[in-house]
């Protein structure tokens, strides 16, 4: 008799997995980052404590810490490498970041959140 | 009369409209001088304008800094961003107000309910950052802020201070999420320092629920990060009767917006069946923030008095006043007590 556990984990479905761009976690005091592009990456959105501050309207009563989740999307196909040169690129520009978090799909539906 | 106040109406969808016309007719009838200028928000206008919440509706907000909102429904399931979240977001309404007071004619198993629940209502765990991080694991960031967590503290102990309230308490679970929750308790314990004369303390979240249920006369204002505030301002909701007579109200630094907490109920929608009082209530509340105490009271004391008499009240307080027959009872009071 199986375990709850290992019926659970038997469950698990095989699904297709595709990188499709990665959320930087950028500390600034300067206010909203500009990006260019970056190799096959281009900057789609920014957010501050989950609200999109760029690009479109922002609320000037609206509350920013030093802490900006930056969304960038691949522009074509892209592998695992290329996130590491794209962080070399980013670090190399004097970005300072906290974190790195890489977007999939996975079998064709994103596994991330939009923004706000 | 008095100043005159601009205030954006938005009636919102289903039952919204006819509840938001009943308000209407109570608020003119208090003596209060205001112009309303109606938007659209909700469900209605995905057809016309792709969207929940239109740029028309968000500038008027913007100008006239203060609204008075119908029930919306978000759609389940579909791409499209609440309309109440948005509203959240874009006028950075980061203080959720949510009375819970008992009132007379319900009848509840407590004498005292008396509670002002401050919520925080832009950062934790509803800053819409989720990943699936790998195929079985899926991951939702909280975030606390210093600057988000002590400006709602200081609202909710200036407003207690000009309340005359007395004691408030943050409510947390630093004992386990010790940055997150432990650095909201940080800032609630800075402002404290400012506030002497309010007695304030802290307590742990799933203690608070179940204080709330064996004595909530213990309690007299709360303030919560965005999470434990969904929860316990529906808990508390529910110990006063429910969500048909509780209050909110939507506060930034620029921008008030004042809403019932239900749903639109659609299936009563042109049926003038649904209770408009916790709409009607928001209002109250609105008036005090527009600094009409005298407006506020009296409708105050003409809705208890009607909902006393039981004659003309609705269906879910045991009467069979339609929705506008509540609303002119309501009003005839007023102008019999006058």
């Amino acid at each position: 008799m199986p375990t709850f556990t290992e019926t659970a984990k038997a469950t698990k479905k095989k699904k297709e997995i595709k990188l499709v761009g990665i959320d930087m976690y950028i500390i600034t005091d300067k206010g909203i980052p500009k990006f260019d592009d970056i190799g096959p990456f281009k900057c789609e959105f920014i957010s501050n404590r989950g609200t999109k501050v760029w690009p479109g309207f922002v609320s000037p009563d609206l509350l920013q810490v030093n802490w900006y989740r930056c969304r960038f999307m691949a522009t074509k196909d892209v592998q695992d490498a290329d996130v590491n040169t794209f962080l070399d690129a980013l670090t190399k520009k004097g970005w300072w970041w906290s974190a790195a978090q890489k977007l999939w799909n996975y079998d064709g539906e994103a596994g991330f959140s939009k923004a706000y | 009369m008095g100043k005159q106040h601009v205030v954006t109406m938005l009636p919102g969808e289903g039952t919204g409209p006819e509840i938001c016309e009943a308000v209407r007719l109570v608020i003119d009838a208090s003596g209060v001088d205001i112009k309303w200028e109606y938007e659209d928000i909700g469900l209605d206008c995905l057809e016309k304008y792709g969207t929940l919440l239109p740029d028309k509706t968000i500038q008027n907000i913007a100008k006239n800094k203060v609204a008075l909102k119908g029930p919306t429904t978000t759609p389940i399931g579909t791409g499209h961003k609440s309309a109440n979240v948005t509203l959240r977001k874009v006028f950075d309404l980061y203080a959720n107000v949510r009375p819970a007071k008992l009132i007379p004619v319900l009848k509840r198993p407590w004498d005292k309910i008396d509670i002002i629940n401050f919520r925080e209502n832009t950062e934790d765990c509803y800053a819409a950052i989720e990943h699936m991080v790998s195929d079985e694991v899926a991951q939702c960031l909280k975030v606390i802020t210093w600057p988000g967590s002590y400006r709602i503290a200081d609202f909710a102990f200036k407003w207690a201070k000009a309340n005359g309230r007395k004691k408030i308490f943050c409510v947390h679970k630093a004992n386990i999420m010790k940055m997150t929750d432990g650095l909201f308790l940080d800032a609630f314990r800075e402002v404290a320092k400012k506030y002497p004369d309010i007695e304030s303390g802290d307590i742990i979240v799933d203690n608070c629920c179940m204080q709330l249920v064996r004595n909530p006369a213990q309690f007299d204002c709360l303030v919560l990060p965005n999470l434990y505030g969904d929860i316990l301002t529906d808990l508390c909701a529910g110990l006063v009767g429910g969500l048909g007579f509780a209050p909110g109200a939507n506060v930034g630094d620029g921008c008030a917006i004042f809403e019932a907490v239900h749903g639109s109920a659609p299936k009563y929608a042109g049926m003038k069946k649904v209770n408009p009082s916790a709409v009607l209530v928001s209002g109250i509340m609105m008036l005090r923030w527009l600094n009409e105490e005298a407006a506020a009271a009296r409708i105050e004391k003409a809705m208890f008095a009607v909902l006393d008499e039981r004659k003309h009240v609705t269906y879910d307080v045991g009467g069979t006043a339609k929705t506008d027959e509540y609303a002119q009872a309501i009003v005839d009071k007023m102008h019999a007590k006058a």
